[in-house]
């Protein structure tokens, strides 16, 4: 304890005498991040020390990604990687937070995985379907069956462990099931033939992957937060170069225990998203192209689905302006 | 023979039968496991594809249950396309033992691939260390208090309902609540060992303390030991190899909070190691690493076995079935 207290002076003290600007970081921000390609996309930024050379005291700490939450909730850790929709879960059981960055968006990595001779999202009319109610892929069903002119009462829903929808797709006992990758593309292998019906890359926008963090800090930490996003674009710019990206897929795979070749496909499912991008999707609007319109979406949801009793004030959760300073 | 000397009520083995019998334990679990593994005839479902032929789903690699691969096969051949090949397999769940030991060495000899990744005995010895702490923890306060529980009937009376009921509550459900006190590294995860373990352990100690022998009271009081004395120098030795053995019980107890309680704040340790494996399906990984945990509780038993023996040379108990 007392070592890494002294180590963290030590860092602090050459933070203020090598970082160019006088009022470096007084304290180090505190940052959780857990097993999703847009989020993953962080560790090149620690690898390649570009956090230090920006000047900033960051440290991203792994967790599991609902422990990352309490983390947050219980207020120790200063911000989140969540989907927009889990940040406004947070908040209204009472963990205030603001979504100050877009990561990325899901662009088909969640799926409706149907069982082989279902053709489309029609077939599965009066079918069963496994899904992890309240969680994103029950909000993927709703938009894909809304489109087919269908809502959930012309399914059953069949409340499964998304981690364990390869196993219930293959058990025979469901049509389909919904979950992201890799339980999507393993349910695909378990039962070959197996084909997804509906993706999020149908949907682009439905979920937002973000940044969010306790609006506390941002007064104090306001420069830094800038510098963060700055140094996010260029961890987009990096994986998106072909030059670089075998480089970024091979520290993103080694984060995360895969081959690159297999976290490729991962990383083909995830649209990142630079600044110059997000600060459009920053503009306030209606529909699923603006964080605005898509969190509105996602608060419906969770109340219609009893996730959380009160609609939740979306303006409340989104500041636009970190993004927006960026040159 | 093997009736007549093994099979007799509460009659230690001979050395010898007692060290082939253990080793037979393993052998029996493995063989059996072989057998299922390397006999295609005993279970093997499905089927792995090595050739997916005409058929445009299949990849090589891929498993399928046998019955629908078949009428792939007949399907093709009618229709004059070139069938899939494939072999007969286990569901990925089941891996063969030669995989999982492969798995277990190449776990430790891959280096960590990020530049802020542990090795696995890293890793191991993390979760040796929140093991240890929390053991620790439980066992200072949790000893003594079962002690004189066990000694004194009012101080039992006054902590046990409620420790009674306490010991139910699941400790996993006290993550959220101890991340919030002690943080997110190690505080918490050392928190929920000892929550699991502490009430446990003081309601096994204050029974074990219970069963002292009464005619060793009689005898002390007789000879004029004194109300402290009877406790000190009487109740604790005459229970002391018993709560060694408790005491060995109970860290096989904290052995099995691990899991739950690294996934409490950063995942770190051995859990870190088997849900990112089971996360991408590398079973072998998976089987290797439950094995190592194996490896670790029962050498660490094995060790205190001895150690006890030495220490209490008068206890046969502990001579007889240790």
């Amino acid at each position: 304890m007392a070592r890494r207290a002294a180590l963290s002076l030590v860092v602090a003290f050459l933070m203020v005498h090598g970082a160019s600007s006088a009022q470096a970081a007084s304290s180090q921000l505190r940052l959780g991040y857990s097993d999703w390609p847009g989020w993953v996309a962080w560790q090149i930024a620690i690898d390649k020390g570009w956090l230090r050379e920006a000047g900033l005291d960051v440290k991203f700490d792994w967790f599991d990604y609902s422990a990352s939450m309490e983390a947050f909730a219980a207020g120790k850790i200063d911000g989140d990687c969540l989907t927009n929709g889990d940040a406004l879960v947070m908040g209204a059981g009472g963990a205030r937070n603001v979504m100050i960055m877009i990561t990325d968006y899901s662009n088909g990595n969640d799926m409706i995985v149907a069982r082989p001779g279902i053709k489309s999202l029609k077939d599965l009319k009066g079918k069963k379907i496994g899904i992890e109610t309240g969680l994103v892929d029950h909000l993927l069903l709703l938009d894909g069956l809304k489109k087919q002119g269908m809502t959930q009462d012309d399914v059953t829903l069949v409340n499964s462990k998304t981690n364990e929808t390869p196993q219930v797709l293959a058990s025979g006992q469901v049509d389909a099931i919904g979950a992201w990758q890799p339980n999507s593309g393993l349910a695909m292998k378990a039962l070959p033939g197996a084909h997804p019906v509906y993706t999020s890359a149908q949907a682009p926008g439905l979920i937002y992957d973000v940044l969010t963090v306790n609006p506390a800090t941002i007064a104090a930490h306001r420069a830094d937060y800038i510098k963060l996003i700055k140094v996010w674009d260029h961890v987009v710019s990096y994986i998106n170069d072909p030059k670089t990206q075998d480089d970024a897929v091979l520290i993103m795979s080694a984060r995360v225990g895969l081959t690159p070749e297999k976290y490729q496909l991962l990383l083909a499912g995830t649209h990142l998203i630079s600044v110059a991008e997000g600060k459009k999707i920053f503009v306030r609007a209606d529909g699923l192209g603006s964080l605005y319109g898509s969190t509105q979406n996602a608060d419906d949801f969770n109340v219609h689905n009893a996730v959380y009793k009160q609609p939740q004030k979306i303006d409340g959760y989104i500041e636009p302006s970190l993004t927006a300073a960026q040159p | 023979m093997a009736r007549s000397t093994l099979f007799r009520v509460l009659r230690p083995l001979s050395p010898r039968a007692k060290f082939t019998i253990g080793i037979l334990a393993f052998v029996l679990p493995v063989g059996v496991w072989s057998l299922v593994s390397y006999v295609p005839a005993v279970w093997h479902p499905q089927i792995m594809i090595t050739d997916a032929g005409s058929v445009s789903y299949l990849d090589a690699g891929s498993h399928m249950a046998r019955d629908a691969f078949e009428s792939e096969v007949a399907d093709a051949r009618q229709e004059g396309r070139a069938p899939p090949k494939g072999v007969r397999a286990n569901p990925i769940y089941l891996p063969s033992p030669g995989e999982v030991l492969k798995a277990f060495y190449t776990s430790f000899t891959t280096p960590p691939e990020t530049k802020d990744g542990q090795w696995l005995h890293q890793s191991l010895w993390h979760s040796i260390r929140i093991i240890f702490w929390g053991y620790v923890i439980s066992s200072l306060i949790g000893v003594p208090l079962g002690v004189l529980c066990g000694a004194y009937a009012a101080l039992g009376r006054v902590n046990e309902p409620f420790i009674e009921f306490f010991r139910y509550l699941p400790a996993p459900a006290f993550g959220a609540l101890m991340v919030a006190i002690l943080g997110i590294y190690d505080g918490p995860k050392i928190a929920i060992i000892v929550i699991g373990t502490f009430f446990q352990q003081v309601l096994i100690i204050a029974n074990t303390t219970r069963k002292v022998d009464p005619a060793l009271l009689e005898a002390a009081l007789t000879l004029g030991t004194r109300n402290r004395q009877l406790l000190t120098r009487v109740v604790v030795p005459a229970v002391l190899p018993d709560l060694y053995r408790d005491q060995r019980i109970l860290l096989g107890w904290a052995w099995t909070y691990l899991i739950v309680a690294e996934l409490i704040g950063t995942t770190s340790g051995i859990t870190w190691f088997i849900t990112q494996q089971a996360r991408y399906q590398h079973f072998p990984n998976v089987y290797a690493a439950i094995a190592m945990i194996g490896i670790i509780g029962l050498g660490t038993d094995m060790l205190l076995a001895v150690l006890g023996r030495r220490l209490f040379p008068w206890d046969r108990s502990l001579a007889k079935f240790a």
